[in-house]
């Protein structure tokens, strides 16, 4: 089948955050805190990473090309910067594990409610991957949750993690602001609703975890947010083009 | 921080074997660093984590006495050659 120019931004959107998210989180390999933090966080970095994958191939497969390693590379790895449909808090560079952590907790709330938006979708493949996708999402939290409630006791910790929440805060919006293409793929069938409409229910996630008020009903940014790439996107791309890059050529 | 021994069991009627040991603040935190740890990649279906305190040691000096007793190891080495011997001699 075929997708609208809408809902196949939808969904790049999707896949260009769990790509960009998947790479942040492996990057801690060898500088996480502790060694089993280390394998923790890189391999549900490569959960997201193979989300990734998945919704690109949806996407080629809808275009009409064959989804194999070149095609799915040349999606994630080759498009024109202005061409991702990325949000600010995966292209966001920070070496400070608070704010990696928080971003984790933040990123997976609402990836978790991002699934079920779409796991009675009409599109091919689709519905199975969200349903796939949602259980090692609960995992995922978990992982966060159980650091969280170990760190948010111990009032050092607990300073630096509200300090990174504050610092994620204004990232936070742009997650839940309209996506592009996102009405289109209500209409289409393809999600069974808005993202900014599960804010009420992260304001409240967010009060429940931190024990902060957050509020996300202001400073809606809009659809223009995920058009234009931050200044950290250029640099976090080279990172990952970097040994692609010796031989563009080569077959992996 | 407690120490953590973590058990895997693979799929199918094999037993619980140890794989290894992780630090760890609570045992939920336990179970999840070690399900990534150790089954990321399917190694087994089941994981076991224990509280190395609460596995229970006896001691070395506890079964080493029983090391020195040759007449409790029943290979049947002895019988077998008895038995041979007595049919050679039924012929």
């Amino acid at each position: 089948m075929t997708l609208g120019t809408g809902t196949r931004s939808y969904l790049l959107a999707f896949a260009d955050d769990e790509h960009l998210i998947g790479q942040q989180h492996t990057e801690w390999i060898g500088v996480a805190p502790f060694l089993e933090e280390d394998l923790a966080f890189s391999s549900i970095g490569q959960d997201e990473l193979g989300h990734a994958a998945m919704l690109y191939e949806i996407v080629l497969d809808a275009d009409g090309v064959l989804p194999d390693d070149a095609t799915i590379d040349a999606l994630a790895y080759r498009r024109n910067a202005a061409d991702y449909r990325s949000c600010l808090l995966v292209e966001y560079r920070t070496d400070d594990w608070a704010t990696a952590l928080v971003r984790h907790w933040l990123y997976d709330t609402v990836e978790q409610a991002r699934w079920g938006l779409i796991e009675g979708s009409s599109v091919d493949g689709l519905a199975e991957l969200a349903v796939h996708a949602a259980r090692e999402e609960s995992f995922h939290r978990l992982h966060a949750d159980a650091l969280l409630d170990v760190l948010l006791q111990d009032t050092a910790a607990r300073r630096r993690i509200l300090a990174a929440l504050c610092r994620l805060e204004p990232r936070i919006l742009d997650l839940i602001a309209p996506i592009p293409g996102e009405a289109e793929a209500v209409a289409a069938g393809v999600a069974t609703g808005r993202i900014c409409d599960f804010a009420p229910e992260l304001e409240a996630a967010i009060r429940a975890r931190f024990g902060v008020s957050v509020d996300l009903s202001t400073g809606e940014p809009g659809t223009e947010s995920r058009l234009a790439r931050s200044a950290d996107f250029d640099p976090l791309m080279s990172r990952m083009r970097e040994v692609l890059d010796f031989d563009p050529a080569a077959t992996w | 921080m407690a120490t953590f021994e973590v058990f895997l069991k693979k799929d199918g009627r094999d037993e619980f074997r140890h794989v290894g040991a992780l630090e760890a603040a609570t045992d939920e935190l336990a179970a999840v660093l070690a399900r990534e740890s150790y089954a990321r990649r399917a190694e087994g279906d089941r994981l076991w984590i224990v509280r190395r305190t609460n596995v229970i040691d006896p001691g070395e000096e506890f079964v080493l006495p029983n090391a020195d007793k040759p007449h409790r190891h029943h290979d049947g080495a002895a019988v077998a050659a008895r038995r041979k011997a007595a049919r050679a001699a039924q012929t």
